[in-house]
């Protein structure tokens, strides 16, 4: 009756500290107090030649900005669009090629964003997307699948942007001049235009960074090369039913950044959208919003996907309409780039999953991933788990010790690991943290594996000397998934379990993860790439944390003890505020 | 005069084994590229050239009923013979080849984000490039001894380790009495 008590007041306390931070938190995605102006620009076809690349391409884009624009310069957001097919004809067959026929139509992908350009523009934003049809015409005939030309686009554009900016240039004359805030840029790519922006910003770093790119969004992206982007905001858009990149591989670039460069100040995201697919964000991809090339990207390329409970169409499916997943769009990108482009910090919890997600995504059923930037007083690391002597000493040098569960070990990280962490039964579509890259032998996520077959199983990390303070941090977090591949997990049951803090007394708190967190989730469908694990943030407040000294912790405890059996993949515990 | 003019010869002829040595590596990283052993050795502008060169049909497939979502109908295999020699990787082994194959699949393929991965039985021979008008993906191999006899072809996209989420043509491969040589 107590212990039932207590946990109905930890639930209502959790749950208030969530409503509470709703309630404070605005919603980013709402249409801001500017009048907005719509416009192109267009150099033609063939106008820029990439370095390497078989073809010119054109330099074309629309661009949306505050119809008044007395109050510049303001910040920049650049939008590149995927691969897809880049003409049609009066059949409405789509075909690829580079320019188009004269009997054939341009299909504009560069202005399947345009939802969301108009809700940045309305707050302040010049948001810039740009075509790239002749890359998409040729990259799979280069080496790097056009991430190299996608970037230097990118940089052209920006370049053109520096142009109206400085001296003015047609169609727009002077009117752009002192306009454009290009030390405050932001860039979302879609697709293969997701690697392009990341790409982009190592080639801008490579020439000096002559623009600011403060932060980068890969929405639904491949990662086929692994570049890296660090010290800047990352985040990465994975969509649950995506029938095209279906291996989410673009958690790479979470991955990969984390602990990549010691004192990298960017914060890192994933936001885990369950029910989209890939092209729903863009509106030229969508069925019924265009007239050719269009596609419901799971239906139409899984095998079988249409019979699926989670991702298909059958009764009961948790698929989100198009209207729905552009809505998870609108505010995740403008979320985004209002904190980190604009220093509106007003929206941070949203993104540090502090907060729930706000009324203009739509929908609530979508998983936030926060990696703190690598500042003292933002994050501290209790457990990397990156090799196997994170097993017995963790990051901050403290013991770290298990009891009751087997498997205990690391896999998915670099040799000797296993490569992957679920059987070979499983395809590799459905463990995105190592999916192979096609231009990359780099290894994935190193991830404990663990699970219990009976009650008393623990996993206790200690805090050293000199690391027991935490009180000023916000939360305890770590990424997680349940292990669907492992019978111990009931089909289609969450998870959960317990956390201890003991501090210096002896004193304990529990918090039951399950009331605090939804990332224990069982990975839900039977279909292709579905289910699949990807690593969530569990994050508990650490006010909840209640009877405890959080300025001596002693140990962070796990115990599992509400469930009778269970396997889990994770990594990251740390202790972290927001950016 | 005469030294001059010989040394100018010498020149030219420097010039012109140095240009040739630029196209044999270029071809040889080229094949590399759609070469699924040594993907990394790419060269980037070859891969179009490949495509391009003139090629002998050595197998093609009969089927016309479409299947699956790609409406997969159909093959065909060309023995595309190189300008030269060409010293090439192939199963992680340096060899000289003179012949490139050119794999096609026929049916109505989409533009996607993965790569196009095509298969006979269990190698992976190579990404896929779309034709213009997406209704035939070409892979370029040096790889001889992957194209067997009573192959199964598939396609998948993505990495070439999931061989779970492919796709079989409706005929194997069927080569002549006289197979294929490298």
């Amino acid at each position: 009756m107590r212990k039932t008590l207590k946990t109905l007041t930890l639930i209502f306390f959790v749950a208030a500290c969530a409503l509470t931070a709703a309630a404070q938190t605005p919603d980013p995605g709402t249409t801001g107090a500017y009048a907005v102006t719509r416009e192109e620009y267009d150099y033609g076809n063939l106008a820029f030649q990439p370095s390497g690349f078989p073809s010119a391409v054109e330099v074309k884009a629309s661009i949306h900005h505050p119809t008044d624009l007395t109050g510049g310069p303001f910040p920049v957001v650049v939008f590149l669009h995927g691969r897809h097919s880049t003409c049609y004809g009066k059949s409405g067959l789509a075909s690829l090629r580079w320019p188009c026929r004269s009997t054939e139509t341009v299909i504009p992908s560069y202005q399947g964003y345009d939802y969301v350009a108009q809700v940045l523009a309305s707050n302040g934003y010049i948001v810039v997307s740009v075509s790239a049809n002749g890359i998409n015409a040729y990259d799979n005939n280069v080496t790097d699948l056009g991430m190299q030309a996608r970037a230097e686009l990118v940089q052209r554009h920006l370049n053109q942007l520096n142009t109206f900016n400085t001296a003015g240039a047609a169609p727009f004359g002077t009117k752009f001049v002192g306009k454009i805030d290009l030390t405050r840029v932001g860039t979302m790519g879609h697709s293969r235009g997701g690697e392009g922006v990341v790409k982009h910003y190592v080639h801008n770093a490579s020439l000096g960074s002559p623009y600011g790119i403060k932060a980068v969004f890969p929405l639904a992206p491949v990662d086929f090369n692994r570049p890296v982007v660090n010290n800047a905001a990352l985040a990465v858009v994975l969509p649950y039913c995506d029938g095209d990149v279906s291996d989410n591989q673009g958690v790479h670039f979470y991955d990969d950044a984390r602990y990549n460069v010691a004192g990298d100040t960017g914060a890192k995201h994933t936001i885990q959208v369950m029910g989209a697919n890939h092209n729903f964000y863009n509106t030229v991809w969508t069925p019924g919003m265009f007239p050719a090339g269009t596609s419901d990207d799971w239906n139409a390329y899984v095998s079988g996907g249409t019979s699926d409970s989670q991702c298909g169409t059958v009764a009961g499916n948790k698929r989100l309409t198009s209207a729905q997943q552009r809505g998870t769009g609108t505010a995740y990108m403008s979320a985004f780039f209002r904190v980190y482009v604009g220093g509106e910090t007003q929206f941070t919890p949203l993104l540090t999953g502090a907060a729930p997600p706000p009324a203009s995504a739509q929908t609530t059923n979508l998983n936030v991933s926060y990696h703190a930037p690598d500042v003292a007083a933002k994050r501290r690391d209790v457990n990397r788990l990156l090799a196997s002597p994170d097993l017995t000493t963790n990051t901050l040098g403290g013991a770290s010790a298990q009891t009751g569960l087997t498997p205990h070990d690391l896999c998915g990280g670099d040799s000797p690991q296993p490569q992957h962490c679920l059987p070979s039964t499983q395809s590799t579509s459905r463990q995105p943290h190592t999916v192979p890259s096609a231009r990359s032998s780099l290894r994935g996520l190193s991830q404990l594996r663990t699970g219990w077959a009976a009650g008393g199983a623990t996993y206790t990390n200690d805090l050293p000397l000199g690391a027991r303070d935490v009180s000023a941090f916000e939360a305890l977090q770590f990424r997680v998934s349940v292990n669907f591949a492992d019978a111990r997990n009931a089909t289609n049951a969450a998870q959960s379990f317990s956390v201890v803090l003991t501090d210096d007394t002896g004193a304990q708190s529990t918090v039951v993860v399950g009331s605090a967190s939804s990332a224990l989730f069982y990975p839900p469908g039977t279909t292709g790439p579905v289910p699949k694990v990807v690593l969530n943030t569990a994050r508990i407040p650490l006010a909840s944390f209640t009877g405890v000294n959080l300025s001596d912790i002693r140990s962070v405890k796990f115990q599992f003890d509400q469930t009778a059996s269970g396997a889990l993949l994770v990594t990251d515990l740390a202790f972290a505020s927001a950016p | 005069m005469h030294i001059e003019r010989n040394a100018q010869v010498l020149r030219r002829g420097a010039a012109r084994l140095a240009a040739v040595a630029c196209l044999l590596l270029s071809v040889a990283g080229a094949a590399f590229g759609q070469n699924a052993q040594t993907p990394a050795a790419d060269q980037e502008f070859t891969v179009t050239d490949l495509l391009k060169l003139p090629g002998k049909v050595v197998a093609r497939g009969t089927n016309t009923t479409p299947r699956g979502l790609m409406k997969l109908r159909s093959y065909r295999v060309e023995e595309v013979a190189l300008p030269r020699v060409t010293n090439v990787e192939v199963g992680g082994q340096r060899v000289e080849v003179t012949k490139a194959f050119r794999v096609t699949l026929t049916g109505a393929f989409p533009v996607r984000a993965l790569p196009a991965v095509i298969w006979l039985d269990d190698v992976a021979i190579g990404y896929g490039i779309e034709s213009e008008d997406l209704d035939e993906i070409t892979v370029v191999t040096y790889d001889a001894s992957a194209i067997k006899d009573g192959a199964t072809i598939y396609i998948s996209y993505g990495d070439k380790e999931n061989k779970k989420e492919r796709t079989a043509l409706p005929e194997k491969l069927k080569l002549g009495t006289e197979g294929v040589k490298p």
